[in-house]
């Protein structure tokens, strides 16, 4: 086609780009704008309040970071399959167990291991984690079963197995109700702003997304995993082995979602309680959907919903608007991130032959 | 006495699963796999409890719920057909959207959290006399059988021959299995599959309303726990046929109607509601593995 019309300058397909990357997030806040004039309120100063909420002083802006911590290991294990084209929903789950896992070997291993608790706990975190989803990859490898619905009954499989255990084997005796015993006071991630509850989990995230960029930008088999994703034909063409790589990114999101898990467990409520995740995958999978898998925007996606999370609490406490408004933002998202934007661009390119 | 409750309650835990079941049997005879049912019954269980309260009466509140159930499955059905949206991640989106929804509805409007009671909600009529619970065995299910119930029941005895011989049914099949023969007979495949969804919005719907009035007349977000999700697996387990995936419906909601009894027995039923979804990875496992041992046999 010769009516290509070139944007004029270098400026617009960067605009062009940014405005597509936004554009899901532009649409659930117009949802949220939409719904918030229904009820009377302003959006603006909502949104205004929501902002200043969760990023106006020091001790706001831990709060969102720590509201963030999970989302950096569940949006980074579900990109890491999303961009293999494995359709893993098991994130949540294995971050679950990865939760529980911790929590298990932080409060059971004896005091006198000291520090050396932490990274074990970890481990074994990652290690349930990742022999978690390590099933569903060896099954979609071997006998295509489907992922996504073999990743959601796994989902509710954890959930059961994690809830039996709090109320059973691994309920506390003091406590009460739902659960574990503390971890031992060695075995709890130090907080790094004392008065708020960012703790050195936030840390570990930020390494894991950067070894995540590693992996995609420097490592062959980040590589074959993208191409994997790209085109399955091709890539078993050039000789890669699709098997291997299914059950390599799902081991490997299995394990990003498992130290995820315990990053919660022994930064955040140090035990595992009912209700330890409040679908933290879910999120994470809206946060790396908006990414588009990119790391960076998994960083600044993670910090997006962790300030809906952190400030939507206090906007309900101050202004009467419901908490879930956060919810109907975080859904939008994943739907409009997922609708082709086919013709939705700024500047009209017609590069289709 | 006991094996009296245990059938009656297993078929009223049954009947909300089963109704979702059904719908999304049918969205998937057309190409599409429903996440969203779960979303769609909590849907369908609100308008329940709502048109209940206002208009004093199931029928309305019944049709409302089923009405509303399917114009969320149409618009989420557009969104997957026409804006090529995935629909696992939409139909993910979707459930927590309208778990969004609802929850500022309830908080704001009704003033509630979590849970919504309403005055003068009127309950599914038991049709048959009180009598009946007379007889032996299956009185008590029988004195509590009420219209949805039966209808969910027809619909599977019903469901076999629309799919099998009537246009719509074949229609549906085809522009699922074979959307390359819809598009070359030139039949409308894209209104076909938002038919479908509709149609699995409507059952849900119906599925919602049957857990908010059958016994407790009220809503709760936590309403729905997961069941879209059982019905999920009920029509992979039973492969899209409606008996089969009836007759796994039924052992779901025996489970279900078992759990409290079992716990009694020292059984864990956190453990116990494990199962519907095990069963559901073995069945695609034992299907995967003899599909891989057809492909290559050595």
């Amino acid at each position: 086609m010769a009516d290509t019309t070139l944007p004029a300058n270098a400026l617009m397909p960067l605009l062009d780009k940014s405005f597509r990357l936004a554009f899901p997030f532009l649409v659930a806040l117009a949802v949220g704008a939409a719904i918030l004039l229904i009820i009377g309120e302003n959006p603006f100063d909502v949104y205004a309040l929501m902002a200043q909420e969760s990023f106006g002083s020091l001790r706001r802006s831990s709060a969102t970071l720590s509201a963030a911590t999970p989302l950096l290991f569940t949006s980074v294990a579900t990109a890491i399959c999303f961009r293999t084209g494995v359709f893993n929903v098991g994130v949540e789950g294995a971050f679950v167990l990865g939760g529980i896992s911790a929590a298990f070997v932080g409060f059971t291993l004896p005091v006198y291991f000291g520090s050396a608790i932490i990274p074990l706990a970890f481990a074994f975190a990652a290690l349930v984690g990742a022999a978690w989803l390590y099933i569903p990859g060896l099954l979609l490898a071997r006998y295509k079963v489907d992922e996504v619905v073999s990743t959601l009954m796994l989902n509710f499989v954890a959930f059961g197995i994690s809830g039996y255990l709090v109320n059973g084997p691994l309920l506390s005796r003091e406590s009460g109700n739902n659960v574990t015993p503390l971890v031992h006071e060695i075995a709890q991630l130090p907080r790094l702003l004392p008065p708020s509850t960012l703790h050195a989990g936030f840390i570990v995230g930020l390494l894991v997304v950067a070894a995540y960029a590693l992996w995609v930008k420097r490592t062959p088999s980040g590589f074959e995993s993208a191409l994997v994703g790209f085109s399955q034909r091709f890539a078993r063409a050039v000789g890669i082995s699709i098997p291997a790589t299914i059950i390599l990114v799902m081991v490997l999101s299995g394990l990003v979602a498992g130290l995820g898990g315990g990053s919660h467990a022994l930064g955040q409520l140090h035990r595992f309680a009912d209700g330890f995740s409040p679908g933290f995958g879910f999120t994470g999978m809206a946060v790396a959907l908006l990414a588009r898998n990119s790391p960076l925007g998994i960083i600044f996606g993670s910090i997006l919903f962790g300030a809906l999370a952190s400030s939507g609490t206090t906007v309900q406490l101050f202004s009467d608007i419901p908490l879930d408004l956060v919810n109907i933002i975080e859904g939008t998202v994943m739907i409009f991130a997922v609708v082709e934007l086919g013709r939705i661009t700024l500047f009209r390119r017609s590069v289709r032959s | 006495m006991i094996a009296d409750q245990l059938i009656a309650a297993a078929i009223t835990m049954t009947t909300p699963i089963l109704l979702a079941a059904m719908g999304g049997l049918v969205n998937r005879q057309a190409g599409i796999v429903n996440i969203g049912l779960e979303g769609k019954m909590l849907v369908g269980a609100f308008t329940a409890v709502v048109v209940s309260s206002i208009t004093d009466g199931w029928l309305p509140a019944v049709l409302c719920a089923a009405l509303a159930g399917s114009l969320v499955g149409l618009l989420f059905s557009l969104v997957i057909t026409r804006a090529n949206a995935n629909m696992i991640v939409a139909g993910l989106g979707l459930n927590v959207l309208i778990a969004g929804v609802l929850g500022f509805v309830l908080n704001w409007y009704f003033d509630a959290s979590g849970t919504l009671r309403l005055p003068d909600v009127t309950l599914l009529p038991h049709v048959l006399p009180s009598t009946v619970s007379s007889i032996p065995v299956v009185g008590r299910t029988l004195e509590n059988l009420e219209p949805l119930t039966i209808f969910a029941w027809l619909s599977v005895a019903a469901l076999p021959f629309l799919l099998a011989n009537t246009r719509l049914g074949l229609w549906i099949r085809v522009s699922g299995n074979a959307p390359q023969v819809a598009r070359a007979m030139g039949l409308p495949g894209k209104n076909v599959q938002d038919f479908s969804t509709a149609f699995a919005g409507f059952f849900a719907g119906l599925g919602g309303a049957h857990l908010a009035l059958a016994s407790i007349g009220l809503f709760n977000e936590g309403l729905t726990a997961g069941r879209g999700f059982i019905a999920l697996a009920a029509f992979y387990f039973g492969r899209d046929k409606p008996v089969a995936t009836a007759m796994v419906c039924l052992l779901f909601g025996f489970l279900d109607a078992t759990q409290i009894r079992m716990q009694t027995a020292g059984l864990p039923p956190k453990l116990i509601g494990t199962i519907p979804y095990l069963l559901v990875l073995i069945a695609l496992c034992i299907v995967g593995w003899r599909a891989s041992r057809k492909e290559s046999p050595s």
